[in-house]
This record gives C-alpha cells, sequence and structure tokens, in this order.
C-alpha cells in the first residue's frame, strides 16, 4: 500500500510538478495584486486626505473640463480616504482625487503585468487546454498533499537535520515544509479545484439547493440612452443608500451605460464573501426597479463566492492572505524538493 | 460623374440597420456570451448600442463601415469591446478584443440579422 501511495505521489510530482510550481508562485503574487497594482501606478493611486470630499457630480465637471465631450460610463467612489476615487471613461480609468478634484491621470487598457500573472494563474495564458490543465493540476495537488500526508505519517519529520545539498536535507525540508503548509496548502488546491470544477460543484449546490428564479430587471428602452436623466449620481447614491442603511457605495454606472443608474454597496466593516448589493434606478424619476442584495444570493452563489474569497485569502484580510501567500510560495519549493529527491533515487542526480 | 460613382459605391455598402444577435466565446472562457447589437447606419458611420441582451444595451463608439468591414466598440465599465467584423449577407463574423486595464483578451464573434424585426 505504501509503494503504490508513494508512486502516485510521485506520479503527480512529475507530471504536474511544473503547474503546481506555476499555480504557486503566480498565486503567490496574485495574493497581494490589489497593493502591488497600486506600488505600480503609485502616482494615480493615492491621495492626502483632507476636507470635504467632492460629491460625484462636482467630480464629473472636473471630468467634463479635462476630457470636454467624453461620457462617463461610471464612477468607482473611494472606499478608503486614502485612495483616489476613479472614473470610468471609454479611453481607460482616471483617478481624481476627490478632495482637491484634481485628476492624477489615467490608466488605459491593455495588458499588465499582473494582468498576465492572473492569465498564466487561471488559464496558462492560453486557450482552452489551460483551464483543463490547471483544474487537473489543482486536482491532483490535493491526491500529493493527502498523499505526503500518508508518507509522512510514520517518520514525523519537522525539522531539517541534514547537511546543506546532502540527500538528507531535501528529505528533511520536503517532509517540514509539507508538514507546517500541510493546512493552507490544501485549503489553497482544494478551493482551487472547486474554482476549476465550478460548473460540476454548481451543479451539486443546485440539488441540494435549488436555486430560486431571479426576476428579470425591468429596464427602460434603449432610445432612452439618448437622453439627459433627470436625478443626478449623487442622488441615485442617496436613494440607493437608503435601501441598504450602512452600505456604502463603491460603484455608480451611468444610465446611458446601461439604460438605468446601477449603484453597488457594500459594508465595510463586514465584507462578507459574496457581497453584492446592487440597486438599479430609473434615472428619470429615481424609482427603485430592482435591488439585489447579498443575502438574497442562492446557496450555490454564496458557498463559490466565499470558497473564492478563501482561495485569493481575502476572507479574513491581510492576516488569511498573508498566509495564502506563503502556502502558495512554498509549493514550488516542495515540488523542487520532491523531483530532487526522486532524481537522487533514481541516480540521476548526486548529493552529499 | 464622380458624384454619381459616389453614390453607386454608397448605394452597394450593406444596409446593417437593425438588430444582430450572435455570441462570442472569449480565449479560455467555459461559456459562449449571448450579444444583441442594436444598429443605426448614416452612410459610413455606424451608431446604436450592443450588450447581452435588450435590457442591457451600451452605446456603439467610433462605428465605422469599409466596404464589407464593419468596426464598433462598446465600453461596458473596466472592459471595452473592439469589434472588428465582416459583413456576408445576413451575418456579421470577425474578431472581438476585450480589454481591462489588466488583461487583453481574444474572441470570435458571429452575429446574424434577427429576422422580422
Amino acid at each position: 500500500m505504501r509503494k503504490l501511495i508513494l508512486n502516485i505521489h510521485l506520479a503527480i510530482g512529475i507530471v504536474a510538478g511544473v503547474f503546481v510550481t506555476l499555480l504557486g508562485v503566480t498565486g503567490g503574487i496574485l495574493a497581494f495584486e490589489p497593493e502591488l497594482d497600486r506600488i505600480s501606478h503609485r502616482d494615480i493611486s493615492y491621495v492626502k486626505p483632507g476636507g470635504r470630499a467632492l460629491s460625484l457630480a462636482e467630480i464629473g465637471n472636473a471630468i467634463s473640463q479635462k476630457y470636454p465631450g467624453e461620457g462617463i460610463v461610471a464612477y468607482l467612489p473611494s472606499t478608503n480616504p486614502d485612495f483616489p476615487t476613479r472614473v470610468i471613461l471609454s479611453r481607460g480609468i482616471v483617478s481624481i482625487n476627490q478632495y482637491t478634484g484634481d485628476v492624477l491621470g489615467v490608466r488605459t487598457r491593455g495588458q499588465s503585468f499582473l494582468g498576465t500573472v492572473r492569465v498564466l494563474h487561471v488559464r496558462l495564458a492560453m486557450g482552452n487546454p489551460g483551464p483543463f490543465i490547471l483544474k487537473w493540476s489543482s486536482l491532483a495537488t490535493v491526491v500529493s498533499l493527502l498523499s505526503g500526508l500518508y508518507l509522512w505519517w510514520p517518520v514525523k519529520r519537522m525539522r531539517i537535520a541534514g547537511r546543506w545539498w546532502s540527500a538528507r536535507f531535501w528529505y528533511d525540508l520536503h517532509s517540514a515544509i509539507g508538514f507546517y503548509s500541510l493546512l493552507p496548502a490544501l485549503v489553497l488546491a482544494g478551493t482551487g479545484t472547486v474554482i476549476g470544477f465550478e460548473d460540476h460543484v454548481s451543479r451539486l449546490f443546485d440539488y441540494i439547493s435549488p436555486q430560486r428564479p431571479i426576476e428579470n430587471d425591468l429596464v427602460l428602452p434603449v432610445a432612452k440612452l439618448e437622453e439627459a436623466p433627470l436625478i443626478g449620481p449623487d442622488q441615485a447614491v442617496a436613494i440607493a443608500s437608503a435601501q441598504l442603511p450602512g452600505g456604502v457605495p463603491y460603484r455608480v454606472q451611468m444610465p446611458r451605460y446601461g439604460g438605468l443608474y446601477v449603484v453597488a454597496l457594500e459594508y465595510l466593516q463586514r465584507r462578507v464573501a459574496g457581497e453584492r448589493n446592487l440597486i438599479s434606478l430609473d434615472p428619470a424619476t429615481g424609482k427603485v426597479i430592482s435591488a439585489h442584495f447579498s443575502s438574497d444570493l442562492s446557496f450555490r452563489v454564496r458557498l463559490l463566492a466565499a470558497n473564492g474569497a478563501i482561495h485569493d485569502g481575502s476572507i479574513w484580510g491581510t492576516p488569511s492572505r498573508i498566509v495564502a501567500a506563503i502556502a502558495s510560495m512554498l509549493l514550488p519549493l516542495q515540488a523542487t524538493s520532491g523531483l530532487l529527491i526522486w532524481l537522487r533515487r533514481k541516480g540521476i542526480l548526486h548529493t552529499r | 460623374m464622380a458624384l454619381f460613382l459616389l453614390c453607386a459605391v454608397a448605394a452597394m455598402a450593406a444596409d446593417l440597420a437593425g438588430k444582430w444577435s450572435g455570441s462570442f466565446k472569449a480565449e479560455g472562457a467555459d461559456h459562449d456570451i449571448p450579444q444583441l447589437v442594436i444598429l443605426k447606419q448614416h452612410g459610413s458611420t455606424l451608431s446604436g448600442s450592443a450588450g447581452p441582451d435588450a435590457s442591457e444595451q451600451y452605446p456603439l463608439e467610433n462605428g465605422r463601415v469599409d466596404g464589407n468591414n464593419v468596426s464598433f466598440q462598446v465600453t461596458t465599465g473596466e472592459w471595452k469591446f473592439s469589434y472588428n467584423l465582416t459583413v456576408e449577407k445576413d451575418s456579421l463574423s470577425g474578431n472581438l478584443k476585450l480589454e481591462s486595464t489588466a488583461q487583453v483578451r481574444n474572441a470570435k464573434v458571429t452575429l446574424t440579422r434577427v429576422k422580422g424585426q
């Protein structure tokens, strides 16, 4: 039995090791994607808090002066006093100091370094084979971790006792990392597997808890796109906020871009996974056309959102993201040390 | 004579006005995304709206017709959709480029004219 488990463990390492390494490195980077993104665009990502924050209408005026004739697609009001409000235009996303009205700059659309890291993590930066390979690699990682636990159990090695580069060193390193990172690595690989097999998992969840039908939103005719809204974005936010007391707006889609005002709100103090509160308003009357709250989400959507938040470490904020990043970054080390142990046993590599 | 030729060329350009429906699938994506495009044509200029269905439409930008080549853009929010299509009878097909501030994705899109509008 032990030999069979060892062979499975080895086979997974050889076949999926390179993909596990890629998932680990890219996942470790993505755990801090928002911070890295802000650092790489420092000049348009921070403001000095002070004074009254401008209304959305005032921000819209500042944008119109800077970019005359360009329609505002959506406002992304800042939910952190140190970060600027952003405004989506066709040309890109404009950062604006909400205290002074100064336009800080524009993020134009295109492939970024972090975007490349993300597409590598999600689909190997390729078409259909990418997601297929990665979802099976995630599942293989789960099996590898569990088989590793089985193999570790009789030995229970938790310290590195061997000399540098000796066979014992790599074995100890592999065992110790495997032990200390087992739980977070298992969580990462497990949640990653659920993401990879989301279609199958969704069907299972829907079977357990059938999805409630969602009523179609009543939306104004397309012709209305040509007309100017009668209520302003600040009024839209005020009406929407009344639907969710304590909710903070983080996105206001303008009616020309979708026919209605769509205001997205969140609770800053209790950011639960799957926080999606969307209020749609008739731009002519301010009447609430539809209101979807995260509490209305189906069991499946909430569970999958929670799964995603656990996977990227955002569910418990910075501490869980640090754990996710470390566990993720240790996966390549595990794959490498495992490979070195195997190469030495095969006599391909000589260690001290 | 030149005016006549110009008018003739304009008359030969496909009449694209109307509703077009279809779908696209971005590379590496699991699902087809439905599309409904409502075109208005003024010579070689296109306007109108596009979106996943009739209830969610976004205004067309930079719409152009050049012979059988049709191009337009739609900004839905963080993503900008740039269509480069070829018209053939009642079908518009070609490439779609999706751009955010982090990613660029490509897709093949096919739209067919909605009959009985």
